[in-house]
């Protein structure tokens, strides 16, 4: 019982603690509530640095509990969990920063808010790390269940009325993936994430029901990675605060579909295996259909937020993609681009959340020279967006050459035409917003002004879109240095790939 | 070339100091303490750009491993010499951009934007990897928008909105074309294209992609819009530098001189010359000045697409048809370039006898140079293209051996229409300021000069100069003088509205207006039965119209599928819809 075996467990409990604590405590003690939140999340950082630098170095983290009997809780760290959770506790880390300016204001109670905010990234971080279906599945839930406060925190009609759309879904999708997962469990047993994927080791047998089976698991986290026509939550869903959207967007809700897409198809099946049984093309039409269809839809959106909700339905399909193309380049770019759209779309609604809390801004067409009002807002939203059409440095470039590279390895063209489309449609409906925050005279006064600083808006609003920026600049700039998102999908795919 | 001995740290350290300092320059304009010194500086930040193609040894590389998929910069004799007439261009214009935008409300944004496209510009010549020039490429394309809406009318942003359309369709294509070439060659090195059918997709994005930037038809559209537009400083460096990036995205990726392709050889050629032509003909009922340049400058471009043209049928011919498309660009960036830039100085020119001549020499030299008159750079480039359609087989040759002077006689008579347009109908009262007109007079130096110093260009230099070759290029240039004498005899009597014009822009103009004509006919002519038939198609199709009129039905689906009851529908209907797939992938 040694650091090895706890480690995954403290990154878990890292943010359980805090959570639990804050919902004990009064309303009025906000220092402590403070402190407790950013104690919690920058004690992740550090847990999550430590087992970077550990994995990196050899060492093999697994906290492995029994639950039931056949049935272990088994928490470990691969190159995929290292890079997710790494990515959900520099995000967490920002977006409380993020939260505790955007909603200490408010008159909702925020202990319960920041309560299942730590629990919302408990479960992020644990599905993260979790070893094994079951474990994975437990998480998964467990989100479900968290977020469900946080996308009704408002009280309003129409938030409760998200919430309950919101839980349909989750719910019913979750109650299809845990009839898969139960049936593959009968056939095969424990159901350990294995490089190369568990189920190769059966093939042969079953054919027919695990053809089945995946068919199952994608249907029902195919709901919280909003494939159509399973996306109708995503779009209502974000009448949430701005934190949460932005959280929901980049690395919890939408994030655990997707991921866990990747690792059915890499770590149950096995891509390889995947391939043999005929499943990957119909999960590639799947993805590529919503990729074009949130595109389409976003393009007429007025409401900024409701934009954002299409272009994620887009954008998280890239990975699906990814993971539906045979072929370690194309397993690169799905991977890269789970981490590089978090980076991207977290920018995208922090800045959101700013004009939103700042000027009162909801729509675009409110959004007329907005650039001169709030310039490093919208200097941070024109680097999301640029990346999100695929511009070079950034980050969505990276993602798009390889998932392109990786469909034409893999006699996939038509992949090719998918990206084209959704680059001149993302340039569609991104491109006018920034050329009304820039180039357009205001019109008038701003809805409403509620800061009067000398900076544009509160620092920590600003701080954290600044630097979410930053790191979707850099993950595409220095990507061929050691430690970049690339970097760490290209050890993922060698080891995937057997290379 | 070199006669400055510098270690070859020092060496790559100038290598991306070329790019790095605009840019670093640009972004800086963001720090409000620091605008104030710096726009004294901007128009210098092209100094080490013009010192890596001046100075520095030939391949000379620098490799940044941890920068985006491994950027290579360099130094090849194709990229010297575009960067030479690049930089020195950003140079004058960003000297002369100083003092022309000196009371501009707005020209630190100006000269953001300019710093970054000089950036994007300089970047994409030094390139030798696919990632980095289609990162400078599109940092140069973006950061050109700035320029061309800057002035902020109506105009501007009509030109701007086009540009942009045509921008992004460029960047897709270029996107999709650069993947498939990777995935052909394996590597990210900048490598022509081998010329295989399977590849021609490649070649027709390739073209394409980089067409719209050169000009090329149909995708000029956005030019003559765009460049007059901007602000003269931007009009020079995009007509006279920006332009060519087009041209060198064709010479880095179409495999000229390898492989024999007479069919895409001849549609360039067609290609060239039909935008020779076109850009005369529209050019010259233009009445703004600096749209009769954008069209000189299609037309010019056309010809350099008729050179490359022939390397690509006959690639033994490359090198030779290789030192005309390089001497074309070069002549024709500085002749642009002084033009644009006295077409800005034109109006700030001072009523005086000395300052008027300066004006028409400084502006007549440029476009004699155009028309390719004696002893100017013009025929020196002329001459090359010559020498590089001579081996041509087939009916090329004759073909061109007449329409080439044909549209020299277009160019002068271009250049004539130009003169007039330019020509201040009254003079300033005070001098302009010495900013403006040191670096034109620069500009012209390098005009008269130029073409005849290109290692390249030695020949055809040396050809030029024989008597034969000068009474063949007086012909062309007296001939247009003479039309334009004509044309001036027949509409001396009509005012300037009496002259027939088409409107910039062309093809844009003729679809919104071919859109108006065609709804008018079908009524006048067409009414009563064509209103009969709408009526009664449109009583059968009514049900199907109700629902595409609602042309929010999509948002009907959405709201049906945010219910309770549309979950399970959703999640059975995407179980079904996976099942089938399954059924048709099934082995």
């Amino acid at each position: 019982m040694s650091l090895d075996f706890w480690l995954p467990l403290m990154i878990v409990l890292s943010s359980l603690v805090p959570g639990i604590l804050i919902f004990c405590l009064p309303e009025d003690r906000i220092g402590l509530r403070t402190a407790a939140n950013l104690v919690g999340a920058t004690a992740k950082l550090l847990l999550t640095a430590v087992m970077i630098w550990g994995v990196f170095h050899g060492h093999v983290y697994e906290t492995r509990l029994p639950l039931l009997p056949g049935m272990d809780l088994v928490l470990s760290a691969d190159a995929l969990s290292v890079l997710f959770a790494t990515l959900s506790a520099i995000l967490w880390f920002l977006t409380t920063l993020y939260a505790i300016a955007y909603l200490e204001a408010s008159p909702q109670s925020r202990s319960r808010f920041f309560g299942f905010f730590s629990l919302c990234v408990s479960s992020t971080v644990g599905f993260a790390l979790a070893g094994n279906l079951i474990t994975f599945v437990m998480f998964y839930e467990m989100l479900t269940l968290s977020t469900y406060p946080l996308v009704v925190h408002r009280g309003s009609p129409e938030s409760m009325r998200a919430g309950k759309i919101y839980l349909a879904y989750t719910l019913s999708g979750g109650a299809v993936l845990l009839i898969a997962v139960a049936w593959l469990k009968a056939l095969v047993g424990p159901l350990d994430f294995t490089e190369g994927g568990m189920l190769v080791a059966f093939a042969g047998l079953y054919r027919h029901e695990f053809i089945v089976i995946f068919a199952l698991l994608i249907a029902g986290l195919g709901v919280k990675a909003a494939l159509v026509p399973l996306h109708g939550w995503l779009p209502v869903a974000m009448v949430a605060p701005a934190p949460v959207s932005a959280l929901l967007h980049a690395v919890a809700v939408v994030k655990a579909g997707a991921f866990g897409i990747v690792r059915v198809v890499y770590d149950i099946y096995g891509i390889e295996f995947a391939a043999k049984l005929g499943v990957l093309g119909p999960l590639a039409a799947v993805a590529s259909f919503t990729i074009v269809y949130g595109s389409l839809r976003a393009l007429n959106q007025d409401g900024l937020k409701k934009r954002l909700a299409y272009s994620t339905v887009s954008q998280v399909s890239y990975i699906a993609l990814g993971a539906a193309v045979l072929g370690p380049v194309a397993t690169i770019g799905g991977l890269v681009h789970l981490v590089h759209q978090g980076l991207m779309k977290i920018t995208l609604f922090f800045c959101a959340g700013n004009l939103a809390e700042t000027l009162g801004i909801h729509y675009i067409s409110e959004m007329d020279g907005v650039g001169r009002r709030m310039p490093s807002t919208m200097a941070a939203f024109t680097l999301g967006a640029l990346g999100m059409i695929g511009v070079p440095p950034l980050a969505g470039f990276i993602s798009k050459w390889y998932l392109g590279a990786g469909g034409l390895a893999a006699g996939q063209d038509w992949i090719i035409l998918v990206l084209a489309a959704s680059s001149l449609l993302n340039a569609g409906y991104f491109l006018p917003i920034i050329y009304r925050a820039w180039f357009k005279e205001p019109r008038g006064p701003w809805p409403e002004d509620n800061y009067g600083g000398w900076l544009e808006t509160h620092w920590m609003l600003l701080l954290p879109a600044l630097i979410t920026a930053l790191l979707a600049l850099a993950a595409g700039l220095l990507a061929d240095s050691p430690f970049s998102p690339l970097q760490w999908a290209r050890l993922i795919a060698a080891r995937e790939y057997g290379l | 070339m070199s006669f400055l001995d510098l270690s070859e740290m020092a060496q790559k350290l100038l290598l991306m100091l070329g790019p790095a300092l605009p840019l670093a320059m640009g972004l800086a304009l963001l720090l409000r303490s620091w605008q104030k010194i710096l726009s004294r500086l901007n128009g210098w930040s092209a100094l080490p750009a013009l010192a890596v193609a001046v100075i520095l040894p030939l391949d000379t590389y620098a490799e940044f491993s941890w920068l985006l998929l491994k950027v290579r910069l360099g130094l090849d004799d194709t990229g010297r010499v575009f960067l030479f007439f690049t930089s020195l261009l950003w140079l004058l214009a960003g000297v002369f951009g100083r003092s022309y935008m000196a009371k501009d409300q707005n020209q630190k944004r100006f000269f953001f934007f300019y710093l970054l496209s000089m950036s994007g510009n300089f970047g994409l010549i030094l390139a030798q990897d696919m990632a980095s020039f289609y990162l400078f490429f599109a940092l140069m394309s973006f950061s050109s928008y700035g320029l061309v809406v800057h002035n902020g009318d109506a105009e501007a942003l009509r030109a701007g909105r086009i540009y942009i359309y045509l921008v992004v369709l460029g960047e897709v294509m270029l996107f999709s074309a650069l993947v498939m070439l990777y995935e052909t060659t394996g590597s990210l090195n900048l490598a022509p294209l081998a010329l295989a059918p399977a590849n021609n997709i490649i070649f027709a994005l390739f073209f394409l992609g980089f067409g719209i930037k050169a000009g090329a038809l149909p995708l000029h559209v956005w030019l003559p819009l765009a460049h007059p537009a901007a602000p003269t400083p931007a009009s020079a460096v995009l007509s006279g530098a920006m332009i060519k990036a087009g041209l060198l995205g064709w010479l880095r990726f179409l495999p000229l001189g390898q492989v024999a392709s007479p069919e895409w050889g001849s549609l360039c050629i067609l290609a060239g010359l039909v935008a020779a032509f076109f850009g005369v003909i529209v050019g010259v009922f233009q009445k703004n000045p600096k749209t009769v340049l954008a069209y000189s400058s299609i037309s010019q471009m056309g010809f350099m697409t008729v050179s490359m043209g022939v390397g690509l049928s006959i690639p033994a011919i490359w090198p030779v048809a290789r030192a005309a498309v390089i001497t074309y660009a070069l002549h024709h960036a500085f002749a642009k370039g002084a033009l644009f830039l006295g077409a800005g100085l034109a109006p700030k020119i001072k009523d005086g006898r000395l300052q008027k001549w300066l004006l028409a020499f400084g502006l007549g030299l440029p476009a004699l140079a155009l028309a390719g008159a004696p002893l100017t750079s013009g025929l020196v480039a002329k001459t090359a293209l010559k020498l590089a359609i001579a081996p041509l087989t087939g009916p090329w040759p004759e073909y061109l051996a007449l329409l080439l002077p044909l549209a020299t006689v277009g160019t002068t008579l271009l250049m004539i229409r130009f003169f007039v347009t330019v020509w201040p109908v009254r003079f300033a009262s005070s001098p302009g300021a010495l900013g403006l007109r040191l670096p034109f007079i620069v500009m012209v130096f390098f005009v008269a000069l130029g073409a005849w110093l290109l290692p390249e260009a030695q020949k055809s230099a040396h050809k030029a100069l024989s008597l034969d070759s000068f009474s063949l290029a007086l012909w062309p240039v007296a001939a247009g003088i003479l039309l334009a004498l004509v044309a001036f005899a027949l509409f001396r009597r009509k005012t300037d509205s009496g002259i027939p014009s088409i409107p910039a822009g062309d093809l844009v103009a003729i679809v919104s207006w071919l859109a108006k004509p065609c709804q008018h006919v079908s009524q006048k002519y067409l009414g009563p039965g064509i209103q009969e038939l709408r009526a009664t198609l449109s009583m059968r199709l009514s049900p199907f119209l109700q629902v595409y009129k609602k042309t929010e039905f999509l948002w009907h689906m959405e709201k049906v599928l945010s219910s309770w009851l549309a979950v399970g529908t959703a999640l059975l209907s995407m179980s079904v819809v996976f099942f089938l797939l399954l059924l048709f992938s099934w082995q």
